[in-house]
């Protein structure tokens, strides 16, 4: 039996990885969602540039939006923002949802199952997918934000002006930006984690798609009544208005980094979870 | 074996996401009091009033439980927690920052000049540094020891002082200077604490207590603070560019309008302030930087209420009442609605 072991040969992890990450940015819901995604910031920018911002008042623009005007590098950081609240989790729980659930629909993760492949490079190589398409959905729409932000919108001088009144130089304001990125990236990987958890317990793509979005509206919900206020900090939403944080300067680190924290639970539960029923699953 | 390893590696992994759960929710745990020579009231306060003013980076919390109706454009008075950065330079420089979720409020002064931002409106305020300026300290010439030996005597006549035990504010070690107003004292407030750093002798924290409540009805205090140098850019400001600059007269530490500054009734804690309202048109006060949109309206507060004095509209605080009567007087103090009927009586 050792012997068998030993001179089985392994594909390499990179060439599945490959290979999975191919399969998912072919299908055409994923371009279409990236499509979707990038249309975002363009779609905010353009509306700013027409109308020269929302209108004086008490700036009471939706989230960081009246801050764009005249501002472009802020763009990207609001469009993050604006995903973050539904479309980026979209994009993310569909790509789970296809992973394990949407193969088990098909009948072929039971191939995958039987074939002499070990369960947790399956799981890693179906993360790979997901990982991959966070981090796509994220890139374009902080590349498209900046795009927009400094062609479309303009700024003073390719200054970033934060919230505090201090401008910062352009690649300062980038790595704010990437920052916000990264922080995002995190943030929906703990989404997909989760995502990929309900995936590995179903067959139904949809009830992945369902939970996910379900789940964030009731933790918005949650996140609304006064009483329960003690939810709070179990709550992965209350942590993402923590994006903001990067246009205040001197860059106040704290919430940035315990809603990180937050993710991280989140995303090693869901990992967690994923392994377990992945290796008890018959197909 | 491997199915083992896999499933003690699940375990493992749930495990810690249960520990993480938990340090991410668990709130740090009170500290012991740490002990500390014991100190009088009066030498207490005087260190305080001799201190200098020390460097230092810190987060404020203000955990506001007034009670106070909402008005619109200070979202800050509202109920609820609230964190504020500040920054101080010493002498006279400093920098606030009042993050809101959209947006946040700057306050720099550089020594000469304060400037406020308001990033949701992207303008700025400028406001020069008075001459006449100054705080109790700078205003009293006389030296600290006298100063504090007389703020608590005139204290002592309406309240007991005392220095209550220490205890440990935004990690250091503190003593806590309670008043607490005497029996005869009508009023709604049942304990002032101020928790005073040991060392620097910088107040840390402010706790006001009502009366039948255990919670603090307004907490104001450091949870964070670090002495120490500051980066001298963090005291400066330059109006981004696209801000409406406004300049505000120099403030001179008193009211233009004496008229306006009314009479009291009573003293030490069931004093009573009784004023007249502001008018149309005299809304724009001196320190409107606080309130952009003018005087909030304060017709649609409150609950109609009459009495020997006339009609009028009374707000209802946990820690104030304030009377607006209709021909245009306000009451206010830290006391019942009955006191301010009596004063408005008078």
């Amino acid at each position: 039996m050792t012997t068998v072991e030993a001179a089985r040969t392994r594909a390499p992890l990179g060439r599945l990885a490959a290979a999975e990450v191919r399969w998912v940015l072919r299908r055409p819901r994923t371009l279409v969602l990236l499509a979707l995604l990038a249309s975002v910031p363009v779609a905010v920018g353009v509306g700013i540039a027409l109308t020269g911002g929302p209108g004086g008042g008490d700036g009471d623009g939706p989230g960081l939006v009246a801050a764009v005007a005249g501002n472009g590098l802020v763009l990207p950081i609001a469009a993050l923002g604006l995903a973050l609240t539904l479309l980026l989790p979209l994009t993310v729980a569909t790509a789970a949802a296809d992973a394990l659930a949407g193969e088990a629909q098909h009948g072929t993760l039971r191939g995958l199952l039987l074939a002499p492949v070990g369960r947790g490079r399956l799981v890693v190589m179906k993360a790979v997918g997901v990982v991959a398409v966070t981090v796509l959905a994220v890139l374009v729409v902080a590349v498209a934000g900046v795009i927009t932000g400094l062609v479309v919108v303009g700024g003073p001088d390719g200054t970033l002006i934060t919230l505090s009144g201090t401008a910062l130089g352009l690649w300062e304001a980038m790595g704010r930006v990437a920052l916000v990125a990264a922080w995002t990236i995190v943030q929906l990987l703990a989404v997909g984690a989760v995502a990929l958890a309900i995936s590995a317990f179903t067959e139904h793509p949809l009830v992945v798609l369902a939970a996910v979005l379900g789940g964030l509206i009731v933790f918005g919900v949650l996140a609304a009544v006064p009483s329960l206020e003690w939810l709070q900090p179990l709550l992965l939403t209350s942590g993402w208005g923590a994006g903001t944080d990067a246009l205040r300067d001197p860059l106040p680190l704290d919430d940035l980094a315990s809603s990180t924290a937050r993710a991280l639970v989140y995303l090693v539960v869901g990992v967690a979870l994923t392994v377990w029923r992945m290796r008890h699953r018959d197909g | 074996m491997a199915r083992r390893g896999w499933v003690g590696a699940g375990l493992g992994a749930a495990l810690v996401g249960a520990v993480g759960v938990g340090l991410v929710v668990a709130p740090t745990g009170a500290a012991a009091a740490p002990p500390l020579p014991p100190v009088s009231p009066e030498d207490l306060v005087s260190s305080v009033i001799a201190a200098d003013r020390p460097a230092l980076a810190g987060e404020v919390e203000v955990d506001n439980a007034l009670g106070l109706p909402a008005v619109p454009g200070v979202p800050q008075l509202a109920n609820g927690t609230s964190t504020v950065r500040v920054w101080s330079g010493g002498e006279d420089r400093g920098r606030v920052a009042i993050p809101s979720a959209e947006g946040e409020r700057t306050l720099v002064s550089d020594g000469t000049t304060r400037w406020s931002y308001d990033s949701r409106e992207r303008s700025a305020t400028r406001v020069p540094v008075g001459e006449g300026r100054g705080g109790p300290e700078g205003s009293d010439a006389q030296d600290p020891t006298t100063a504090a030996t007389q703020a608590v005597a005139t204290l002592r006549q309406s309240s007991t002082v005392a220095v209550d035990g220490t205890a440990e504010v935004a990690g250091r070690p503190a003593y806590q200077l309670v008043l607490t107003p005497l029996p005869t004292e009508r009023t709604l407030l049942r304990e002032v604490r101020v928790a005073v750093d040991a060392e620097t002798r910088l107040p840390l924290q402010l706790t006001v207590l009502a009366q039948g409540s255990g919670e603090p009805a307004l907490q104001v205090g450091f949870t964070e603070i670090t002495y120490g140098p500051q980066d001298p850019a963090l005291f400066a400001f330059t109006p981004p560019p696209g801000t409406t600059v406004e300049d505000a007269p120099a403030r001179d530490g008193q009211r233009p309008d004496g008229a306006r500054q009314g009479t009291t009734v009573g003293d030490g804690w069931d004093t009573v302030v009784i004023g007249q309202a502001p008018q149309e048109g005299q809304g724009q006060q001196p320190d409107g930087r606080q309130r952009p949109e003018s005087a909030p309206d304060l017709s649609a507060l409150g609950t109609p209420v009459t009495g020997p004095w006339g009609t009028g509209r009374v707000i209802t605080t946990a820690v104030a009442t304030v009377i607006v009567t209709d021909d245009g007087r306000i009451a206010a103090g830290a006391v019942p609605q009955q006191v301010l009927g009596e004063a408005l009586a008078r």
